[in-house]
């Protein structure tokens, strides 16, 4: 905007007091916690750089000024990126500038008899900024702001020249341009969801240099150092009151209130340099879209602003804002911003995840049915969401597994199991110190949410010490179980052939144990302190075990020709615990005197059709042959499980391999 | 949960016992553990809790334990194990067990093989002749309910129940340990016996007895 003052200046530019920098903003202040993002675009009122914007922002503020000439409609066009807790900003601000025409009191007569007078100016422009913002938490950031700014001086003056008859007066000029940047630092902390706190400085860190010509020095735009504070307050949902303080003694009050995606807003402030108290309003309307922001404010003074004055009172006034001046007009503005989100908007958070076991690999089957960890999820929207939870172990898993979908209702907290599937391949004999990355799933190829755990992945050898959990032992190997058992009963097909059928199971059971202990011995565990167990085949290559590798191997090679099993865990107080094995005849209790006359050594289990069969236990350990095995495992069996009640008491437990 | 909860509560151990034979009389044999082969039984033999007796016609043993003298008369059968005191919670677990014994009522994962060509698997073609052994070991179940060991005889005929299922068939047994159990207060346990009798061949006065203890379990069951 263009003022002439049609004034005659008798003595040059004095001491003027013009400030660059105040909290004024074209939209009002509205304070840190506001839903719409676009007063925060501007950096008079939000020197900290405080950003809503997810992703990327852009704002752009279009205004009329009721003057007679204006310099630019486009005050400002601003952009914004967030990245992770960072947020970088930068604006344009075509619109921010204050031009001055003096008439400097001289003035000459021409050749034609015509007086002309001598002019100066000075246009204060604020042409750019940058800014920059870390948010340390959701309630405590830290900004800067660095605008630039060039004073554009200029005036014209007469020489007068001597020659030998006449004086001859030159009409020359001179201008000069001094450009600088301003950096602030500010600080916005939020204390609750009810009041909110900025700090920031005004005029902390100037570059640049100073005007060179000593007419223009006192016009330059002061940089007094100074601060500010701004309280935002929120008694209800729908109202908040707002209040900044500068160090100058300017201040501003603004009252804002909510309805749906509509905001109101009116902000009074005081101006240092301006009359009456509160200088002007600033009413806002404000809607906020799903991606954009519409802002329709005015600035209106309440005093008459100034067109043609002296210059004395515009140097004992000054002015204390490029924007917001005694000698600015009343304006119009309509502000469009967008948030635009390339990456998703997240809608569910992981909170905490609690692995539950440690990982064995062997128990593949385990970790199918019941999950390893549990995680404790957050629905962050209004909306009810079907989320899908994954996991994978590193070292373990090539691709992440998936675990039932759970449907959450709106800001509800719940807790959704993770499974995990353990390839066939995996066979890594170390134990290791592996991380399970858990993530969670809802309509994107992006996770929107993840979480990483430390998890134990024992060795395929090793074993929680749960004699039920040795059954996976006995069925990873069953390809190699099969192989063999079916050799040795080939090789004495002879004589299963002069069998009866019912006595199958016993003759095929007998002859493969024998075979079994033919080259075995007992070999306690040496690994004392943690469980290892064999596979069958490792207990034939070792040719030996202890009574975990034995009865693996013996119930192994009697499931892979079809005889049922099952391990029988006796947990002797104090003692180390032992196993054996019953193995099912397949004989009704009428036909025990196929097998025996001594009707304690062998039992009876209803099998799955309510059928009453013949099982027997076998002592495998014994490793003499199966007429002493079964002798020592019925003795056995009776004693600690029949006798002593130890099946009743829990102190013998069976169990069934399928 | 009557049984759950005598687990829980249950500390103590059953002691084995070990008898000294007092007296013979006519066949009497035994087996020692899981012996297949039967002794002749003579006066001053040391019994051990795994051993066996089992008595001929007109032939009777007296044996003397610790605190238990006992007398198995003709024609009957009992393990030195079974020659015991025991409680009603003891009984209940005992009971208990039958169930737990079984096999899972839901297999995993079948592992059935390809039955042999022209037989259907675990088809039982061999028919065997049974002895009189199971009566001979409900006669000396009978025996541990004369010598005040009801609990164990209840055991010992369940035990034999299962091993010679023939044995469930004969009445008179099953409504005499039935009976014990509707004694000792255990009316659930003997409501299902007697629901069982009801179904094998009666004497009208058998059903008669069967009729009205189960309706008065009944009504005790009702009345709780």
């Amino acid at each position: 905007m263009r003022i002439i003052f049609g004034i005659i200046i008798t003595a040059m530019f004095a001491n003027v007091n013009i400030l660059s920098q105040s909290f004024f903003g074209l939209n009002g202040y509205w304070g840190l916690s506001s839903n719409f993002n676009t007063p925060l675009y501007s950096y008079e009122g939000n020197t900290s750089n405080y950003s809503h914007v997810r992703d990327w922002g852009f704002s752009f503020i279009y205004g009329v000024e009721f003057a007679k000439s204006t310099n630019s409609n486009i005050y400002s066009i601003s952009l914004s990126k967030t990245l992770g807790n960072h947020n970088l900003s930068a604006r344009f601000t075509p619109g921010y500038q204050k031009e001055f025409i003096f008439n400097t009191g001289e003035s000459f007569v021409v050749e034609d008899s015509t007086s002309q007078s001598l002019t100066a100016s000075v246009n204060y422009k604020e042409l750019f900024g940058l800014g920059y913002s870390y948010k340390f938490s959701e309630d405590f950031s830290v900004g800067t702001t660095f605008r630039f700014f060039t004073q554009d001086f200029f005036q014209e003056f007469v020489t007068p020249v001597f020659e030998d008859t006449s004086i001859i007066f030159l009409r020359e000029t001179e201008s000069e341009k001094v450009k600088f940047w301003k950096g602030d630092l500010g600080v916005s902390y939020i204390l609750n969801e009810n009041l909110t706190f900025v700090f920031a400085s005004i005029n902390l860190l100037n570059f640049g240099v100073k005007a060179d010509n000593s007419d223009f020095k006192d016009l330059e735009l002061r940089r007094e150092v100074g601060g500010m504070i701004g309280v935002n307050y929120i008694p209800i949902d729908a109202a908040a009151i707002n209040f900044i303080y500068e160090t100058t003694g300017s201040y501003q009050v603004a009252l804002n209130g909510y309805a749906g995606d509509l905001g109101f807003g009116m902000t009074l402030f005081h101006d240092k340099y301006q009359e009456p108290e509160m200088a002007g309003m600033i009413p806002t309307i404000s809607y906020k879209g799903k991606i954009f922001e519409l802002f329709v404010s005015g600035v209106k003074y309440f005093s008459n602003r100034k067109k043609d004055f002296g210059v004395s009172e515009f140097v004992e006034n000054g002015i204390n804002n490029v924007l917001n001046n005694p000698y600015s007009f009343d304006k119009i503005l309509l502000t469009v911003s967008f948030n635009i989100n390339t990456a998703r908007e997240r809608t569910v958070k992981l909170i905490d995840v609690e692995i539950v076991k440690d990982i064995y690999p062997t128990f593949s089957e385990n970790y199918v049915e019941y999950p390893f960890a549990y995680g404790t999820i957050v629905n962050l929207t209004d909306d009810y969401l079907t989320v899908k939870p994954m996991a994978r172990i590193e070292g373990v898993n090539e691709e992440n597994i998936q675990s039932p979908v759970s449907t959450i209702a709106p800001h509800d907290t719940v807790q959704v199991p993770f499974y995990i599937i353990i390839p066939e391949s995996y066979s890594s004999e170390k134990v290791e110190l592996s991380y399970a990355n858990f993530y969670l799933f809802t309509i994107a190829d992006q996770p929107d949410d993840q979480f990483q755990k430390a998890v134990l992945v024992n060795s395929i050898n090793s074993w929680d010490g749960r004699v039920s959990n040795l059954r996976y032992f006995i069925k990873k190997d069953l390809d190699f179980s099969m192989s063999h058992s079916k050799a040795v009963l080939s090789s004495n097909k002879t004589v299963l052939d002069t069998l009866p059928i019912a006595l199958e199971n016993f003759y095929k059971a007998k002859i493969l144990f024998n075979e079994y202990v033919a080259n075995l011995v007992y070999i306690s565990d040496p690994r004392a302190t943690g469980e290892y167990v064999q596979f069958p085949h490792q207990t034939f290559e070792l040719k030996g075990g202890d009574c975990d590798d034995l009865s693996v191997g013996y119930s192994s090679l009697l499931e892979s020709v079809g005889i049922q099993t099952a391990l029988v865990d006796y947990k002797e107080n104090g003692k180390v615990r032992h196993v054996n094995l019953l193995f099912n005849t397949k004989l009704s209790p009428n036909q025990a005197k196929l097998l025996t006359n001594n009707d304690t050594k062998y039992f009876i289990r209803e099998n799955v059709d309510g059928k009453d069969e013949i099982w027997l236990p076998v002592e495998v350990t014994s490793l003499t042959d199966f007429e002493t095995a079964w002798k020592l495992g019925a003795e056995k069996f009776n004693k600690e499980a029949i006798s002593e009640l130890g099946i009743a008491k829990g102190k013998v437990n069976i169990v069934d391999i399928y | 949960m009557k049984i759950l909860l005598i687990i829980l509560m249950f500390a103590g151990g059953l002691s084995a016992q070990t008898f000294t034979v007092e007296k013979v009389s006519g066949d009497v044999k035994y087996q020692n553990g899981s012996s297949e082969t039967w002794l002749t039984l003579k006066v001053g033999t040391a019994l051990k809790d795994d051993a066996v007796i089992s008595t001929g016609k007109n032939s009777s043993v007296l044996l003397k334990g610790n605190d238990v003298n006992f007398n198995l008369n003709e024609s009957s059968a009992v393990s030195v194990s079974n020659i015991k005191k025991m409680n009603i919670d003891e009984l209940l677990l005992a009971l208990a067990m039958e169930d737990i014994m079984n096999a899972p009522k839901e297999i995993r994962n079948s592992s059935d093989n390809t039955a042999v060509y022209g037989t259907k698997e675990g088809e039982s073609t061999l028919q065997i002749i049974t002895d009189d052994f199971g009566i001979k070991r409900l006669n000396g179940a009978v025996q541990l309910a004369e010598n005040s060991l009801e609990e164990s005889a209840v055991v010992a005929a369940k035990e034999t129940y299962r091993k010679y299922p023939d044995t469930k068939k004969l009445p008179a047994y099953r409504i005499y340990f039935a009976n014990i159990l509707n004694d000792k207060g255990l009316y659930e346990e003997a409501l299902d016996e007697y629901v069982d009798i009801q179904n094998l061949k009666l004497t009208d006065e058998e059903r008669t007895e069967i009729n009205t203890k189960t309706e008065s379990i009944k009504m005790k069951l009702l009345s709780e």
